[in-house]
């Protein structure tokens, strides 16, 4: 065991076989009694089960010559006259040696179970932690942490291969990530590892790097990668920085450190694979998805188309004599139905950008007054029977968005409201500052939407159940406005009252916005005035 | 009504297209060629140098806006673009390069036949600084004395906002982009971000227009920037 330990032992059995030698020397002159150096025989048991065979035979050996020197005839010698005395010396020596092997052999035994438990223990605790914690990475950071204390590591790090084989920390702990700095650097570095995932199973012990000008040469340090493998394919290392004083590591904690390792590697190959499967449930899901939108939005599509047609066939009769405006009804028809199409397919087409992530928002810092006013102005000839009372200070902030999107956003909440509610219907529309967001919000003093339809408002296709003689929707406009303004970083929400009205809200991201350009300078030739 | 026989180049490469607005030119008087090919466009181009290209941005051989590159090289011949909604990108660096103006598919007849007419009038008739005021309904911009008046009431203009202004008039009826704009208004180095431009766009209208909700002069363009319009809008609807 450790050299400290055992100086302990040696000095323990010199110690015990002094106090024995006086305390026979104080028993002796008072009775004589046979055999008394079996005492020694008390302090080698002790001393081999606590610290060894080689303290025992220390003891032992002290045992038999400090009798011979107090206790035999001729005394102070280490001569013996009486041959029994001899055998019996002997026989002194030989028991307290035979004691003190079984005694340390014993000792070693519980030692090892002792540790086999501990290892177990230790084992369990690793294969817990990783089976129970919620995500992988929490998996990784609790075995990191904990292979850290159970070992009194300097520090201890996950290193996985990424996509193109490159080791990129996942989990660590120890001092060395508190600190940062060096000690960081050594833990998490990817050089050397990246060989040591194509190794096979060894430690690979790298030497600290020499500072290059540093002023304070950092203090050496033993770093161990222990390759991860799923099957034989390398996927990581685990990673080992000892502790400065105490350099090698034991064969137990070499043992734990294997072991954990291949938990490790497992959990890893597994959350892999659950992975796999979940992307495959995503692709299944989309098929669904895919089917579901065209279930829906085919006759969302055959019912302009079908219109589109009959106006068009009728326009071409020939054994039909139109008049002027029948013949302008048809075509108004042929517009007006080709518009509608148009917005659908418009919003489809948002909607599959939205879910491809395909959306890249120019943005740009923009006034909403002044988008909104121009919203308005543009659905001003729908809005006709709908008096729309707007409340956007021109002094609000001006907000980084992409105008055509935000735009269309106003647009689908604006156009809802004069869908759903019937003529005559107020319509308000606001905005203000609140923190670092900008609130807009749409509402109308409509008949309101039923409580148990809001929650899935937002959802594609979905439309909420109406009398035979509402109109009916695409499922579209809410969806897209949703994905629009997810991707500007705000968030939208409803609230509504059934027969009271229905309230959007919708928030935008507010941020500095740059310093305006200087005032223009007047070209020369013109009249400053 | 008459195009004059003023002489359109229609590229393609949707048929269907292609003789809907061929019919339309035609029966409004002009002359017209059509490709469906960015080389077509190009062969047609030189050999009979029309007075206005229609063009289709998304053609199956040829980025439609290297071919506006290429006839900018030679010519001034005005160049309008079709192109889908949420091509906005495209239509924006098609301005840039020279392009006059565009088109949105689906795209009215009508619409069509009045960008037609208004490229090529300024083509005809290039705005130039030599009218020292600048008239269009009840607004007038006197560019020697910097005064601007509105139904012969004067207006008082910040040194920016008449700068903007005095871009907007000296293209009328143009698609103006967000870096035109900044570029001609704060000077070559501007242009990357559009900051307060569009604060400057609403403080001027609400100075000029009857109504800045419903403006009459100064029109968004989606995505793509502003455009002075000199005709009053038609009725929405018939």
């Amino acid at each position: 065991m450790l050299p400290s330990k055992s100086w302990t032992g040696y000095a323990a059995a010199i110690v015990g076989v002094a106090v024995v030698s006086v305390a026979i020397g104080a028993i002796l002159p008072l009775a004589r009694i046979a055999n008394v150096s079996m005492l020694y025989l008390l302090v080698v048991l002790a001393v081999a089960t606590r610290f060894g065979s080689g303290p025992a035979v220390l003891a032992s050996l002290l045992g038999f010559l400090a009798f011979d020197w107090f206790f035999v005839e001729p005394l102070h010698t280490f001569t013996v006259s009486d041959p029994e005395e001899w055998l019996s010396l002997l026989l002194l020596l030989v028991a307290s040696v035979v004691t003190g092997q079984l005694a340390a052999a014993q000792r070693r035994r519980a030692d090892e179970a002792h540790r086999r438990e501990l290892e177990a223990l230790q084992l369990y605790s690793v294969g817990r932690y990783l089976a129970t914690a919620p995500t992988l990475d929490a998996a990784l950071q609790c075995t990191v942490d904990y292979l850290c204390s159970a070992l009194r590591l300097e520090g201890c790090a996950v290193l996985l291969a990424d996509a193109d084989g490159r080791l990129v920390p996942r989990a660590r702990a120890g001092s060395a990530a508190a600190t940062g700095g060096e000690t960081a650097r050594w833990l998490l570095a990817a050089d050397s590892g990246t060989q040591a995932t194509a190794q096979p199973r060894r430690w690979v012990r790298v030497l600290p790097p020499r500072p290059p000008h540093g002023p304070a040469a950092p203090s050496p340090r033993h770093r161990f990668d222990l390759p991860l493998h799923a099957g034989t394919a390398p996927i990581g290392v685990l990673r080992v920085l000892a502790a400065a004083d105490q350099p090698v590591l034991s064969r137990e904690a070499v043992r734990l450190l294997e072991a954990a390792a291949d938990q490790v590697a497992l959990v890893v190959e597994r959350a892999r694979l659950q992975e796999e499967a979940n992307a495959a449930e995503v692709l299944r899901r989309t098929d669904e998805l895919r089917a579901a939108l065209l279930s829906s939005v085919s006759h969302d599509l055959r019912t302009p188309l079908a219109s589109i047609k009959a106006a068009a066939g009728s326009l071409r009769q020939r054994d039909v004599a139109w008049s002027e405006a029948e013949r302008e009804g048809f075509a108004a028809a042929i517009e007006a139905e080709a518009d509608r199409l148009n917005r659908l397919v418009g919003n489809l087409l948002d909607l599959s950008r939205i879910e491809a992530g395909a959306l890249r928002p120019e943005q740009e810092w923009y006034p909403l007054s002044a988008l909104v006013e121009d919203v308005l102005g543009r659905l001003r000839p729908l809005a006709a029977d709908h008096p729309i009372a707007v409340d956007v200070p021109d002094a609000l902030p001006p907000v980084l968005l992409d105008y055509v999107e935000i735009d269309q956003v106003l647009t689908n909440l604006i156009e809802n409201a004069l869908k759903y509610t019937p003529p005559g219907t107020p319509i308000r529309v606001a905005a203000r500052a609140r923190g670092d967001v900008l609130e807009v919000e749409v509402a109308d003093e409509g008949p309101g939407i039923p409580a148990a339809a809001l929650p899935h408002l937002f959802d594609k296709f979905y439309r909420v159940a109406g009398g035979a003689g509402q109109p009916r929707g695409t499922g579209l406009g809410l969806a897209v406005a949703r994905g629009l303004v997810e991707a500007h970083g705000g968030q939208i929400t409803v609230d509504s009252v059934p027969g009271h009205g229905t309230r959007f809200r919708f928030t935008l991201p507010l941020s500095a916005p740059p310093e305006p350009p200087p005032a223009p300078v007047p070209t020369s030739g013109e009249r400053i005035d | 009504m008459a195009g004059h026989g003023a002489r359109v180049l229609v590229v393609d490469d949707e048929p269907e297209i292609l003789r809907a607005v061929r019919t339309n030119l035609v029966a409004h008087g002009y002359e017209v060629l059509t490709a469906t090919s960015g080389s077509e466009a190009q062969a047609a181009y030189a050999a009979r140098r029309p007075d206005l290209v229609l063009l289709d941005l998304g053609l199956p051989d040829l980025d439609g806006l290297a071919l506006i590159e290429r006839v900018r090289a030679h010519a001034a011949t005005p160049i309008v673009v079709l192109s889908a909604r949420g091509g906005e990108r495209d239509k924006v660096r098609a301005l840039d390069l020279g392009a006059d103006d565009y088109l949105t598919k689906p795209f009215g007849m009508d619409e069509l036949l009045a960008r037609v007419r208004v490229a090529l009038r300024h083509a005809a008739h290039p705005a130039s600084g030599a009218a020292a005021i600048f008239r269009c309904g009840g607004l007038a911009v006197d560019l020697e004395r910097r005064q601007v008046t509105v139904d012969d009431r004067e207006v008082k203009l910040t040194p920016t906002e008449y700068a903007l202004l005095r871009a907007f008039v000296a293209h009328p009826d143009k698609v103006l982009t967000r870096r035109m704009l900044l570029q001609e208004v704060w000077g070559p180095e501007y242009g990357a971000e559009a900051h307060y431009l569009h604060v400057y766009v609403a403080s001027l209208r609400r100075k000029l227009e009857a109504d800045p909700q419903r403006p009459r002069y100064l029109l968004t363009e989606p995505g793509v920037g502003y455009r002075f319009q000199t005709e009053a809008e038609q009725p929405p609807q018939p």
